[in-house]
């Protein structure tokens, strides 16, 4: 591509994450999402203190942390539902096909999705910021530099599950193909990591042979699963922050930045290979 | 002249089957081009690998002479479309719409040109509705409206007056008129026949994937007949004026109703001067004469029915 190309190409990515950005903004879905974190972080909170007060000793080093990771899970089952029917409802109201007769290509298109679920999560990170800065005023559990990373690193895991989401709609020309598509993936990365930590429980001279067979194939795909899964990346994430080492948290950062440069880039090949219609 | 759409040996295949099969288009700058064929030909596959959203098997499309798959976004920069359905952003306005569409075109002075437009396709008074409150022929005026944004070269059309009414009709055709007036080029797949017969100058005729005729509706119509009919008024028929007509070569066969003749012709050249001056000559009055020459509907059914390919004699002819 020339350098005209390029910079069409960087213009159609702004002005497309615009309009994405702005209808998400007038949509009531990210209200929601933001509000359900909250409440359910909010109700974390409130036991904490409950405990508190009852016992008079809370026992954590870092005390909003794990409020924290659930409203990052309930903002990531967010993310990835909105990613994952972004290309396909456009597909299947056509709009997609409009948007290609002028200068937009699949690599503009993706990234301005891609763009536009990071500012929503950027926004969302402010929020988590000003909220737990708040809490912490308030109750005195203390806003500590774990905490600072641990938001840090959450713009990282939110860029992880948008990019997942992303694969999964451009692998499919239909909002409710993209639905079906997500609950069954996740599922199975439910079933994986269930069946996985059950068998991982019991010791190999308590198995039969096959049962063996089975364990050590359910370790492969488990292994694969904790690469391929952005929810992994998400308790990964968390836990290199509760380790206390800047290593692991970086290399997290790392492989996170590899996922989505990844999974972006089959993304933007897909759609070129399955084309614009549904 | 710039070839506006030049395609050389454009096929695509799905599964084994040829849905278009070494086309070879060429599109003059300033024409007004009808892309015609019946249900399946392979028009709307080809009208999408002219805007590369589907890649060829094999051959190339060139656009404003330069190769579509170098630089495919600067050159769909050039283009406006109108497609049957507008697949509209229905929670927007259409002023909202056309906004989008002009800042992601770069329009200059966009707030003018959308009014402009909006105006021009009888839109304005509803610029600031959702288009979730359209009707289809609103969707198609403003489809249109956002194909002219950005002054494109050239028009791709896809069954552009698709939902519209006579009046809508009439002024899509205005529309069209106009910018083609302007210098652009407008590319029409239509199934209204009449429309493009009004509208082009030059058509192709496309069937199961392959080009059977492009050219002009005049030589169309003389390649695929070797008549035309000659309706002539006359105050009165007298003998010597049947005579005379009968005894000319190129007067097939002469049927007479009232005092209108009826002359099958060969179409080697205009006869009319000819026919006047003896109807005169032995005492006649015209009070009219009108040729009847075959419709775009009757090429187009006898064309793809028989599936002839007329490209052959158009070479020839170019040569």
């Amino acid at each position: 591509m020339n350098e005209r190309g390029i910079s069409l190409s960087t213009h159609s990515t702004k002005i497309l994450t615009r309009r994405e950005f702005l209808s998400a903004l007038y949509g009531w879905g990210f209200y929601v999402a933001i509000f359900i974190s909250f409440l359910v972080s909010s109700l974390i909170l409130r036991n904490f203190l409950q405990g508190i007060r009852e016992d008079n000793i809370f026992i954590s080093s870092y005390p909003l942390n794990f409020p924290l990771f659930v409203s990052m899970v309930i903002i990531s089952l967010y993310l990835v539902i909105v990613s994952a029917v972004s290309i396909s409802r456009e597909k299947e109201q056509g709009t997609l096909e409009v948007l290609f007769y002028g200068p937009v290509s699949s690599s503009s298109f993706l990234l301005g999705k891609y763009f536009t679920d990071m500012l929503l999560y950027l926004i969302i990170a402010g929020f988590f910021s000003v909220y737990f800065f708040g809490v912490s005023l308030i109750t005195n559990l203390g806003f500590t530099v774990a905490l600072g990373k641990a938001i840090f690193v959450s713009i990282f895991i939110a860029s992880c599950v948008i990019s997942f989401g992303l694969f999964i709609s451009s692998l499919t020309g239909k909002v409710r193909s993209s639905i079906v598509w997500l609950i069954g993936i996740l599922i199975g990365f439910l079933v994986i990591w269930f069946f996985q930590n059950m068998f991982r429980g019991i010791p190999s001279e308590a198995l039969s042979s096959w049962l063996i067979y089975v364990q050590r194939t359910l370790n492969v795909i488990y292994y694969f699963v904790n690469w391929v899964s952005p929810f992994s990346y998400l308790s990964r994430g968390m836990e290199s922050i509760g380790v206390g080492s800047m290593r692991p948290f970086l290399l997290n950062i790392l492989y996170s930045v590899v996922y989505t440069v990844v999974f972006l880039t089959a993304s933007i090949y897909i759609l070129k290979a399955k084309g614009v219609r549904a | 002249m710039t070839k506006i759409i030049q395609t050389k040996n454009l096929t695509k295949e799905y599964d084994g089957f040829r849905a278009v099969d070494n086309l070879n288009l060429n599109i003059d700058a300033g024409e007004i081009y009808g892309f015609l064929g019946p249900n399946g030909a392979g028009k709307t596959t080809t009208i999408l690998m002219l805007l590369g959203i589907l890649k060829p098997t094999q051959g190339e499309v060139y656009l404003m002479e330069e190769p579509l798959s170098k630089n495919p976004l600067s050159l769909k920069k050039k283009i406006g479309v109108v497609s049957e359905t507008q697949h509209l952003y229905k929670e927007m306005t259409a002023g909202e719409y056309l906004r989008f569409f002009a800042e992601l075109y770069r329009v200059k002075n966009k707030e003018k040109r959308i009014d402009e437009l909006l105006t021009a396709v009888d839109l304005l008074d509803v610029k600031n509705k959702k288009l979730d409150a359209f009707s289809r022929g609103m969707q198609q005026k403003l489809g249109f409206a956002r194909a002219l944004l950005h002054e494109p070269e050239l028009l791709l059309l896809d069954e552009p007056v698709s939902g519209l009414d006579p009046a809508g009709i009439k002024q899509v055709r205005d529309l069209i008129e106009k910018e083609n007036r302007k210098g652009k080029t407008i590319f029409i797949s239509s199934h209204l026949l009449s429309e493009v017969e009004k509208l082009c100058k030059k058509v192709a005729i496309i069937n199961k994937g392959r080009l059977l005729a492009e050219d002009t509706m005049q030589n169309l119509r003389k390649k695929l007949t070797d008549f035309i009919q000659i309706e002539i008024e006359l105050v009165e028929i007298k003998k010597e004026i049947m005579d005379t007509l009968n005894s000319f070569n190129f007067v097939k066969e002469i049927q007479q109703e009232n005092k209108i003749l009826t002359l099958k012709v060969t179409t080697d050249k205009d006869h009319r001067a000819e026919i006047s001056a003896a109807i005169a000559r032995n005492g006649g009055v015209v009070l009219g004469i009108n040729i009847r020459e075959m419709s775009l509907e009757e090429a187009f059914v006898t064309i793809t029915q028989k599936n002839i390919s007329l490209l052959a004699s158009t070479e020839e002819a170019a040569q």
